[in-house]
């Protein structure tokens, strides 16, 4: 348990500190310190038992399905770093207390970096790789919102997203990178994954995984070329620079690869790789910070030269080098903290992190001088401080080590790379500290209030002692140390005099190196000021830019906003499916013998294409388009009359009624031609597609029509009068057998008119907003009033026409849909002869219930058979008499087709009755728009604003 | 016969009905209305759920025996797909409650039409009801895209209509030629009958096949054929929207149902195209989705993309026929609606918040920045697909069942490349909108207090996301329990009255 | 008689591909309207082609067309009609509200609102 409670305690306490905000800036301290400090004591509890060799565990299942576990793992090497996350977690808590404004709200600013502390735990903590991803990617999230704490500044929020973008992204690469591992391991334990490194060292993906898997933890560590991150994060608040880009987070790349060194140490590629980088960064980033006037980032650069180091210690790949990589961990966590922490007092008493406008501080704040002077000796490798121990056994590694066959190369180099921190040590010593007093603030500065110093100082003391009693680290080293390895080591003995080593000789020529160049650093840098230096962020900048402009090209273009174009392309895919599947397969020509033609067939095959072409030719002319669309709809209606489908002509015809008055109506509003518009290539391409399409339709058609089969319509055939009762076998199938589909179509039906409504409603409505409602109500008088007459007299023997085709319906071609045209067409006519008055009088007769009534009666129908205990829409039916109908089939069914009738009327006259209304404020409109520009684009204006 | 099957259907129906014949235009009578019957739904499919687990069960419409009738067929599928909608469909609804179903007629009439397709579409067993209730589905989802009118949306809805038009087409088309070749419309009697086609017949056949899952990739928003949604989604209302986080779901279901149940056997190699076309096609939509975040002027364009991303993270999971990687789509597939329909509602409140600036990402003044910002971070990490939350989950789970297979190096180099864009996508919009400071300091946007259903419905979501991840085993458990039933067709085809089926087992 | 209904289907298609793919709303109305026709024709000559057929059921008659794919074309023109109705409607609204039938979508026309009433805030 106490392992997980390590880790839980300060995520589980993140939203302590928002929710104490208002109580003021030390009760979000407390608050974030005591989650910390409860962490620290369940730390402290498992450490016998992990300094007596054996490991604390929790494990609990979470999704086992993908191998995901938490399960937490306190033992040495973890436990080396949770002190240090912990340790140097509760300083900068005091820290920030009084390094940050008061302004700003600390409550959010506290519960970031608790939430970074529980997922940096997280990472040092878990033994299921998934797990750590989780984690990882947290920190990089929680990195994230700390740099662009101070957000109105754009550096912040530029070097937040770099930082989360490059952390990230090395994330994903991580994810991939374990997942290979856990696949070759079986396992995603990493304690089985070491188990089993064997396995994993002889399989092809071995090569792959590691690439994968370092260039997470480099991104993360900031080591070369992804170094760029780590200086733009130094926007954030100094508290967060000392945590998490020194001391903690940025170690996370470097801890993932001492966890994993049992299973990658020694293999070619790794100390290929991890040595190079590592001494590369090592050396890049000292020169850079040498030459850097802002404290900051001089030490930013500083902290990504040892990370380098220390990678390139982990990649010797011998048990020495990694128990010197886990000294130096600890000695850099502590001597960089503190020179930030220091950095940020003087920022904060001086009024400026620019070495150039400082100087001679020590004479005004002389504790914070000497504090700093100790930290700086320390990073220089100053004997009796504990940067020297562990720089010296880098030394000596480095000395012993060929790189490429080379033997003097690693060494020269790294006694270079030591020769460079001492010298930007001292650099950052002299200026700040030393020559004559400068400083930006209003007033002198002075030492900092204790809540600041204190922190410094707790961390200077182990760096004395260490340094001067290294056997104190002794233990925590060795304990870590080991559980790199993954063996016991020999015990340890740190010492401070190793005898006249080579070691020995490369410090000290580094120290005095160091120090001849600090001083002759000034003159240099005049020098170097002339070279050009590549600006990593403005390159990142640029890219991300680029990328965006090109998705911006490709997306824009793509999505022009031309349907014609959107269609085009579909139909084009389409063809392509179709070709992939008719070519995939076997196809037989079907054997079916052919119908003969007949003349009228003949006939109507002419005049539908001739109305084809004339259409093809003709469309710009919408009247004559109109025409033609009628005429073929009357030559398929034929069609269907010759084939055998008297409903389906029925149906047809009387559709096509409607759709042409539809039609009509609406380029009675609109443009009666259409503009030429197309480039004749264009028009080429879209006549090749529409050919192809054609040819398509035709080809499978004819494929079909020619080929015998036995579909379950013969059970339709044969059921429709024993079962069903009802000789109209398709009439049946709509209302009894396929019902369901029926009862599909009259909803769609209906929504269509309920649409129409909610879609000319906002239409009638600024109509009648404009004033134009007395206009809209008299329309031209009706054409002739014997007409209207006559149609009026019409209307009741079309009403009964229409009720006997309903009730024949079952038996003969008919049913409740033609019926409810046919009527529907009646009240057309009404409106055509009487004019739209009158029919919007007529419309008074709530077309939505009739809509809704319609649904409603066909939907009960349907469940009252399920008082009968049978399914919904089950039939049943039996005989009784009419007047001259004489014996008719009563069945339930009739019920349902009367509903549908109630819709099919609804919603036409819904339709036709609004798009009638709409006609008067158009010609309205209209009429404005001729009087002039202004008069229509004023209330539109206003229109969109009012919904903008 | 559990008559239960059919509510789902029968239900929003009669709601609608009651909303146009009684509600009239009394807004707070059809406000219950609808949302009392939408939690009747809820209470329903749950029951439902909980039946399906003990195999599928046919409803035979009409009491006509399949496949000459119409079959519903619950499974655990598509009660699953029921539970879901409903869930989503609460939502969606209570958020318009907030205020936009004021904003033209009929609102709930098409809502309740909607759903009334969905589920159809979810529970039918026959190829032409199917186009019937998609049809349904469409003209809703037509309806509400225009609700509220304006310019935008009449013409991007236009486009909306006229595409999916085109897809009705050629949805007969290709029922046409499946009915011209095997004589059958229904399901199950399809998935016997293919097996026992005549070589003859396969070009046919395939084509008929391949044209129909092309319908259906219209409906996921598949590229080149995603052109209606990025218009179609920024064009309609929030909550619509919310609704449609299903609608694109449903041409997934109907691709894993009808390859499973159908073609799982491989039957003229229908199967192996449709995998050979349909994985590098998911692909490219992937990455045309991640390309469209992170090219979006505006948040609602992101949104849009993210939708058409995780389509095509779903669709190179949904494609195969491998469990593990069918039941890592499952479980993506409630990830990516409940995040997508939080994610299109909270951009709606985002640019409500914001006055002029609206949804355009551009600096600007705020309302409740803080809480919304905190919002867009969830949501973010959802879509994107960061750790803790679904996204990073399922993204784990494809990445996994794919591991090893003949798509698995494409399918890891798509999903990991897409997510980093995304990140970059995001953090960008994310930083300036919440970040930079406006332009004109001066006078913030005139704080009124937060709509509290809206946020309250929003926060439910992304809790709803986490929990997706917390409790991820018994979920990818249901997802393999739901795979396991679909790759065994026998059930399903036994469970209409087909038994005698040859089926694969 | 194949061969015609066939190459009818054909033409139909073709046509209603061309004016689907033209710039303006009613052209594409019209083009998916022709659609229609030649999918109604070509679903319903999948259940063959048969003269003086009709499907209803007499005594003496053994010989009946398909009635199943004729039901599925009736529902088909149904809610096609529906369809055709909406989009009409559609077209018209556009052009009343913006001043031109184009088809396509232009940038400006981006302008669209947010939130509920409620959550209305403005500038």
């Amino acid at each position: 348990m106490l392992p997980a409670l390590i880790a839980l305690t300060p995520l589980a306490g993140t939203l302590l500190p928002p929710a104490l905000q208002r109580h003021g800036r030390s009760a979000c301290a407390l608050a974030a310190a005591a989650p910390t400090a409860l962490a620290l004591c369940a730390l402290l509890v498992c450490l016998p038992a992990v300094f007596a060799g054996q490991a604390v565990e929790f494990r609990a299942a979470w999704i086992p399905q993908l191998g995901l576990s938490l399960s937490f793992v306190v033992d040495g090497l973890s436990a080396f770093f949770a002190l240090l996350i912990l340790g140097t977690g509760l300083l900068v808590t005091l820290y920030a207390r009084y390094y940050m404004p008061a302004a700003d709200a600390m409550g959010r600013f506290y519960g970031y970096l608790l939430l970074f502390q529980g997922s940096m735990l997280g990472i040092v903590l878990s033994d299921n790789v998934l797990a750590l991803v989780v984690f990882w990617e947290l920190t990089s999230l929680s990195s994230f919102l700390l740099i662009g704490y101070w957000h109105t500044r754009p550096g912040s929020r530029q070097g937040a997203r770099m930082a989360l973008v490059v952390t990230g992204g090395g994330g994903l690469a991580l994810l991939a990178g374990l997942l290979v591992l856990g696949g070759i391991a079986g396992s995603y334990e990493l304690s089985e994954i070491i188990e089993r490194r064997d396995a994993v060292r002889s399989s092809p993906l071995f090569s792959v995984a590691l690439a994968l898997v370092l260039l997470g933890a480099f991104t993360k560590s900031a080591q070369f070329p992804f170094h760029f991150w780590l200086p733009h994060a130094m926007a954030a608040p100094t508290p967060v620079s000392a945590y998490l880009h020194s001391a903690t987070m940025v170690k996370a790349g470097i801890f993932l690869l001492a966890r994993l060194w049992p299973v990658f140490a020694g293999s070619g590629p790794w100390f290929v790789l991890l040595g190079g980088v590592g001494l590369a960064t090592m050396l890049i980033a000292a020169w850079i910070a040498l030459f850097r006037n802002d404290l900051k980032l001089l030490l930013a650069y500083s902290t990504v030269s040892h990370l380098g180091m220390i990678v390139m210690l982990l990649g010797f790949g011998t048990p020495a080098a990694a128990v010197a990589a886990v000294f130096h961990i600890l000695n850099h966590a502590l001597f960089k903290a503190s020179l930030f922490m220091n950095a940020g007092i003087v920022d904060h008493e001086a009024g400026a992190r620019d070495m150039t406008r400082l100087g001679g501080l020590a004479r005004v704040m002389p504790v914070s001088a000497a504090m700093a002077a100790i930290a700086a000796a320390a990073m220089a490798g100053v004997p009796l401080l504990n940067g020297f121990l562990s720089k010296e056994m880098m030394l000596e590694q480095a000395s012993g080590t060929v790189y490429a066959g080379v033997a003097w190369l690693v060494p020269v180099l790294a006694t270079l790379g030591a020769l460079l921190s001492t010298a930007y040590s001292v650099r950052l010593l002299r200026s700040v500290y030393f020559g004559e007093t400068r400083y930006a603030a209003a007033q002198v500065p002075h030492d900092p209030p204790p809540g600041m110093s204190l922190p410094v100082a707790v961390l200077i003391v182990p760096i004395v002692l260490i340094g001067v009693f290294p056997a104190l680290a002794a233990p925590l080293v060795e304990r870590a140390a080991s559980a790199v390895v993954g063996a016991s080591l020999a015990p340890l003995e740190l010492v401070l005099w190793h005898g006249l080593t080579p070691a020995l000789g490369m410090s000290l020529a580094a120290l005095l190196g160091g120090l001849a160049l600090a001083l002759s650093v000034s003159r240099t840098s005049r020098l170097l000021a002339r070279l050009p230096r590549p600006d990593a962020k403005l390159l990142y900048e640029r890219g991300v830019d680029a990328g965006v402009a090109a998705a911006r090209w490709c997306i824009e273009r793509s999505h022009s906003g031309e349907l014609a174009r959107y269609v085009a392309c579909i139909v084009v895919a389409i063809l392509a499916v179709a070709a992939t599947g008719f070519l995939g397969g076997t196809h037989e020509t079907g054997s079916r013998p052919a119908l003969p033609a007949s003349g009228g067939a003949l006939v109507g095959w002419v005049v539908l294409a001739a109305a084809c072409i004339a259409a093809l030719l003709g469309h710009r002319d919408r009247l004559l388009l109109l025409i033609l669309t009628g005429a073929v709809g009357l030559v398929v209606a034929l069609t269907f009359a010759l084939f055998s489908a008297p409903d389906l002509a029925l149906t047809q015809i009387s559709v096509e009624v409607v759709a042409v008055v539809l039609l009509l109506l609406a380029l009675n509003l609109m443009p009666k031609t259409t503009p030429r518009e197309t480039s004749t290539l264009k028009r080429c391409f879209d006549g090749v597609v529409a050919g192809a399409a054609g040819l398509a339709a035709a080809g499978g058609a004819l494929a079909v029509l020619t080929r015998g089969f036995d579909p379950i319509s013969a059970y339709h055939l044969a059921e429709a009068k024993p079962a069903a009762a009802g000789s109209n076998v398709v009439n049946v199938i709509l209302v009894d057998f396929r019902a369901f589909d029926t009862f599909g179509e009259i909803i769609v039906l209906g929504i269509a008119g309920i649409a129409i409504v909610a879609l000319l409603d906002p239409a009638l409505r600024e109509a009648a907003a404009r004033g134009a409602s007395a206009q809209v109500a008299n329309s031209p008088a009706p054409p002739s009033p014997l007409l209207a007459v006559g149609t009026r007299l019409l209307l009741p023997l079309v009403l009964t026409a229409a009720l006997y085709l309903l009730l024949r319906g079952h038996n003969l071609p008919g049913g409740g849909f033609i019926a409810g045209v046919v009527v529907a067409i009646a009240f057309l006519m009404q409106y055509v002869a009487s004019g739209h008055d009158w029919a919007a009088r007529r419309a008074r007769l709530d077309a939505h219930s009739l809509i809704g009534g319609g649904i409603l009666l066909a939907g009960l129908a349907g469940m009252g058979s399920w008082l009968a205990g049978s399914a919904f829409l089950t039939s049943a039916h039996g005989h009784f008499s009419l007047p001259l109908l004489g014996q008719v089939e009563w069945s339930s069914v009739l019920l349902f087709d009367l509903g549908v009738f109630a819709t099919v009327v609804g919603t036409v006259l819904l339709a036709l009755a609004t798009l009638a209304r709409v006609k008067g404020p158009v010609i309205e409109t209209v009429a404005q728009e001729q009087v002039g520009k202004v008069a229509r684009a004023e209330p539109q204006r206003v229109r969109r604003r009012g919904s903008a | 016969m559990n008559h239960s099957i059919a509510l789902p259907v029968v239900l929003p129906a009669l709601t609608a009905c009651v909303l146009l014949l009684a509600a009239g235009n009394d807004l707070r009578r059809q406000r219950l209305v609808s949302l009392a019957s939408v939690i009747g739904l809820g209470a329903i499919a749950i029951g439902l759920f909980a039946g399906a687990a003990g195999g599928p069960q046919a409803y035979l419409v009409g009491d006509w025996p399949a496949p000459f009738g119409i079959v519903l067929v619950l499974d655990r599928l598509s009660a699953l797909m029921l539970l879901l909608t409903a869930a989503v469909g609460l939502a969606a609804l209570v958020y318009a409650c907030g205020g936009w179903d004021a904003r033209g007629r009929h609102f709930h009439v098409l809502f309740q039409f909607q759903l009334l397709g969905t589920n159809g579409a979810f529970l039918t067993g026959d190829i032409f009801n199917l186009f019937v209730f998609f049809e349904v589905m469409l003209i809703a989802s037509y309806g509400l895209v225009l609700h509220g009118g304006g310019a935008w949306r009449l013409k991007a809805g236009f486009q909306y209509v006229a595409i999916n038009l085109v897809a009705s087409t050629l949805f007969l088309f290709a029922v046409g030629l499946i009915y011209g070749v095997t004589g059958t419309l229904n399901m199950a009697d399809l998935a016997v009958k293919v097996s026992s086609l005549p070589e003859g017949d396969h070009a046919l056949l395939r084509t008929g096949a391949l044209l129909l899952f092309t319908v259906f990739a219209v409906k996921c928003a598949l590229v080149p054929l995603h052109w209606w949604l990025p218009q179609a989604y920024s064009a309609a209302p929030a909550p619509a929207v919310a609704l449609f986080a299903i609608l694109s779901k449903v041409g997934a279901y109907a691709i894993i149902r009808m390859h499973t149940l159908v073609f799982s056997a491989d039957p003229a190699g229908v199967s192996t195209t449709l995998q050979a076309v349909l994985v590098p096609v998911a692909a490219l939509t992937l990455a045309v989705g991640a390309a469209g975040v992170l090219a979006s002027r505006s948040i609602l364009g992101l949104a849009a993309y993210s939708i058409i991303g995780s389509m095509g993270t779903l669709l190179i999971a949904a494609a195969g026929l491998e469990p593990r990687q069918l039941s890592a789509a499952i479980y993506y597939l409630l990830h990516s609606t409940l995040v997508g329909a939080a994610l299109f509602l909270l951009v709606d409140m985002i640019a409500a918040s914001r006055g002029r600036a609206a949804d355009r990402i551009v600096p600007g003044r705020m309302a409740h920045a803080r809480v919304l910002g905190a919002l867009y971070l969830v949501a973010g990490m959802a879509a994107v697909g960061l750790p803790p939350l679904s996204g990073f989950i399922g993204k784990v789970a494809i990445l996994e069942s794919v591991r090893g297979g003949p798509i698995g190096a494409l399918a890891w180099g798509v999903i990991l490349g897409t997510s980093l864009l995304l990140i970059v996508g995001y953090a960008r919009a994310g930083s300036t909108l919440f970040w930079t400071p406006p332009p004109s300091p001066v006078g913030l946007v005139r704080a009124r207090s937060l709509p509290a259903l809206p946020t309250a419905v929003v926060v439910t979501l992304l809790a709803a996301t986490a929990m997706l991840s917390v409790s991820g085993a018994s979920v990818l458990t249901i997802s393999a329990a739901t795979v396991n039933e679909l790759l065994t067709p026998g059930g399903y085809i036994r469970a209409v009255g087909l038994g005698s089926s040859p089926g694969p087992e | 008689m194949e061969l015609l209904v066939a190459s009818a289907i054909g033409l139909l298609t073709a046509v209603g591909v061309y004016l689907t793919l033209r710039r303006r709303t009613l052209p594409v109305t019209i083009g998916l309207t022709f659609l229609s026709y030649a999918v109604n024709l070509f679903l319903f000559s999948m259940g063959r082609l048969a003269v003086d057929q009709p499907p209803i059921v007499s005594t003496g008659r053994a010989a009946y067309a398909d009635p199943l794919p004729q039901a599925l074309v009736l529902t088909a023109i149904v809610i096609s009609l529906g369809m055709t109705a909406l989009m009409v409607v559609m077209a018209i609204r556009g052009y009343l509200e913006t001043r031109s039938d184009e088809a396509a979508v232009r940038p400006g026309d981006a302008v669209r609102d947010f939130g509920g009433s409620t959550a209305r805030t403005d500038a």
